[in-house]
């Protein structure tokens, strides 16, 4: 497996503060990274200097190009963001909302495209939306709106997806839903990078876990590597019972150190 | 999506229609009365007094009223597509109050006959401080309070700084004839004006009209927009100089006129739906039909005649339909005003 997008000695300062210090991480195709890391460790921070969203120091590539020699159109299209929150500002239809997606595919003088129609068609249904593509995205419950939000992204079918805390204020279903469907992506062909607060979602579905603490990564490694009891009571303060699901352990928090 | 943009169509050719219609009810109306047959004839060949009437004083009047209110209209469009908020309007802003600022001055003190580019720009100038300090303040959240109440502040400081020149006038010709100019009118506005407000006016639309994409996507919030490509920056920078130059001008050489901005598009999302893309070409045609027929209205209603004002002032028409407007929409939608955290 190939790395795709790759970031050396990333440095991101807001305001003056140092926020994220000397990240070093390289997504691959086909992967599923997850990103864990307590409140205020600069998760969505650097994702959104990885999305270009951010001035930073160091250097992150994609295929090998650096983020600033190539033009906001062109990122756009290599590399979907998911911000949190799934933020839906006017009442427009689900399946308009999902075509938005493809804006940096638009070329301003044709109109939409057939492979756009596909794009757009094959995100609503990978996502199980496409029985309410024709609703206001304003009137759907919070588990539909984050799948649409989902099927935004998947739409620009960049070959890099970062999706920050995707699963966030979402039932246990929905939550498995939506890491199921980040993995898919990967599987065919993404390199996905998703923050996630679960220990146990991270655990179950990702290939690989990155752990931030204060700014910096202190581990990237398969998740049993990555996700071992001291690691989580050093970084999180809380010990962890690790538990069997469906053959995979995954750590539990039980008790606030 | 397809279907969707044929029903646009019909829905901007009906609009188109609408305003033609209205222009020619506009060059019939006035103290002459004219008959459409007078009025087209009078148009095209330009004979007899007719020809006169309409191509000399009615003409410029009614072109005035579509191109400023479309302009109006688009503005009102891309400043809600901007802010992601169907409240957002020129004169909520205090553009229109501080382009009077900047135009008053240069009619109180002479600087400027009417038809002097000094005027527009001077309009221009003031409505480019309010609507650019307004987007710096709204910053990233663009959220709804601070953005009303910044405007808020914009518009009773343009407002005392009107009251100023007023004060300050050298003669008191000069402060009436200001004060009768801000209630907004088109009444007697020749070619010349017609000729410095389009080449601003003109510029406007096309700033605006560049950026429907960006409003689109600022749908997913400004974060999301970015990542789609949007140059952030950009957009905002073409929209503040966009509506500065539409406003200014407008009422550099038509007054304060307000509130097209805010009823234009709010009628056409009835047909398009809220895509602000989609919103921006219907509106303009909408502000151009609604604009051109208030500027018919203040014709038709009888004033006083021993006042000196002979007409009604269009501003006062304006914003006596469009307050009661926003209060209806504030009204309908206090419930999702009142549970935004924003």
């Amino acid at each position: 497996m190939s790395a795709i997008l790759q970031a050396q000695g990333v440095g991101v300062r807001l305001g003056g503060v140092p926020i994220v210090n000397g990240a070093d991480l390289s997504l691959r195709t086909g992967e599923l990274t997850a990103m864990v890391g307590p409140n205020g460790a600069g998760k969505t921070t650097l994702i959104r200097a990885l999305a270009g969203l951010l001035p930073f120091e160091g250097r992150i590539a994609i295929n090998g190009r650096a983020l600033a020699e190539i033009s906001a159109r062109e990122r756009a299209r290599r590399i979907a963001y998911l911000p949190q929150g799934n933020v839906f500002h006017w009442p427009l239809s689900v399946a308009d909302v999902v075509a938005l997606g493809r804006t940096p595919h638009a070329d301003p003088f044709s109109g939409i495209t057939a492979d756009d129609r596909a794009a757009v068609v094959r995100a609503l249904t990978i996502t199980e939306t496409e029985t309410f593509a024709t609703r206001p995205v304003t009137t759907l419950s919070g588990g539909e709106r984050a799948r649409v939000a989902l099927a935004r992204a998947l739409a620009t079918q960049a070959a890099v997806l970062l999706a920050d805390e995707p699963t966030v204020s979402l039932d246990p279903r929905h939550q498995l839903v939506v890491m199921q469907l980040l993995r898919d992506a990967a599987r065919a062909g993404g390199a996905v990078l998703a923050v996630v607060h679960d220990l146990a979602l991270a655990a179950r579905f990702a290939d690989r876990v990155l752990v931030m603490d204060k700014g910096r990564i202190v581990a990237d490694a398969p998740p049993g590597e990555a996700l071992t009891a001291e690691r989580i009571a050093a970084v999180f303060g809380v010990e962890v019972i690790p538990v069997d699901v469906g053959g995979a352990t995954v750590p539990v928090a039980s008790r606030a150190i | 999506m397809l279907s969707s943009c044929r029903s646009d169509l019909r829905l901007v050719l009906a609009l188109a229609a609408l305003v033609l219609v209205l222009a020619v009810i506009s060059l019939m109306s006035g103290p002459a009365s004219i008959t459409p047959r007078q009025a087209l004839s009078g148009l095209f060949d330009g004979q007899g007094a007719e020809g006169i009437i309409v191509r000399d004083i009615r003409l410029p009047r009614t072109l005035l009223a579509i191109l400023i209110g479309a302009t109006f209209g688009l503005s009102g469009a891309a400043l809600q597509g901007l802010l992601r908020n169907p409240l957002a309007e020129p004169a909520l802003f205090g553009a229109p109050q501080a382009a009077s600022v900047g135009a008053s001055f240069m009619i109180a003190y002479g600087f400027a006959g009417a038809t002097s580019f000094a005027v527009p720009l001077a309009g221009i100038a003031g409505a480019l401080v309010s609507v650019g300090g307004l987007v710096a303040i709204a910053g990233r959240r663009a959220s709804l309070t601070v953005t009303l109440l910044a405007g808020l502040a914009f518009a009773s400081f343009a407002g005392a700084g009107t009251a100023l020149i007023l004060n300050l006038a050298p003669t008191p010709y000069a402060a009436l004839e200001v004060a009768f100019w801000l209630l907004g009118s088109l009444e007697d506005r020749s070619v010349d004006h017609l000729l410095i407000a389009a080449p601003f006016l003109l510029a406007s639309w096309i700033l605006l009209a560049l950026n429907a994409r960006a409003y689109r996507a600022l749908t997913l919030g400004e974060d999301a927009a970015a990542s789609l490509g949007v140059d952030l920056n950009r957009t905002r920078m073409m929209v503040v100089v966009g509506t500065a130059l539409g406003v200014g001008a407008a009422v550099a050489v038509a007054g304060s006129i307000g509130f097209i901005g805010l009823v234009a598009p709010h009628l056409v999302r009835r047909w398009v739906g809220s895509d602000p893309a989609r919103v921006c070409l219907p509106t303009a045609l909408m502000g151009a039909a609604l604009l051109t027929a208030a500027d018919i209205a203040v014709r038709l209603i009888p004033a006083n005649p021993n006042a000196t004002a002979i007409e009604l002032k269009l501003g006062v028409v304006t914003a006596l339909i469009g307050v009661p407007f926003f209060l209806a929409m504030i009204f309908r939608e206090r419930r999702l005003l009142e549970g935004s955290p924003q």
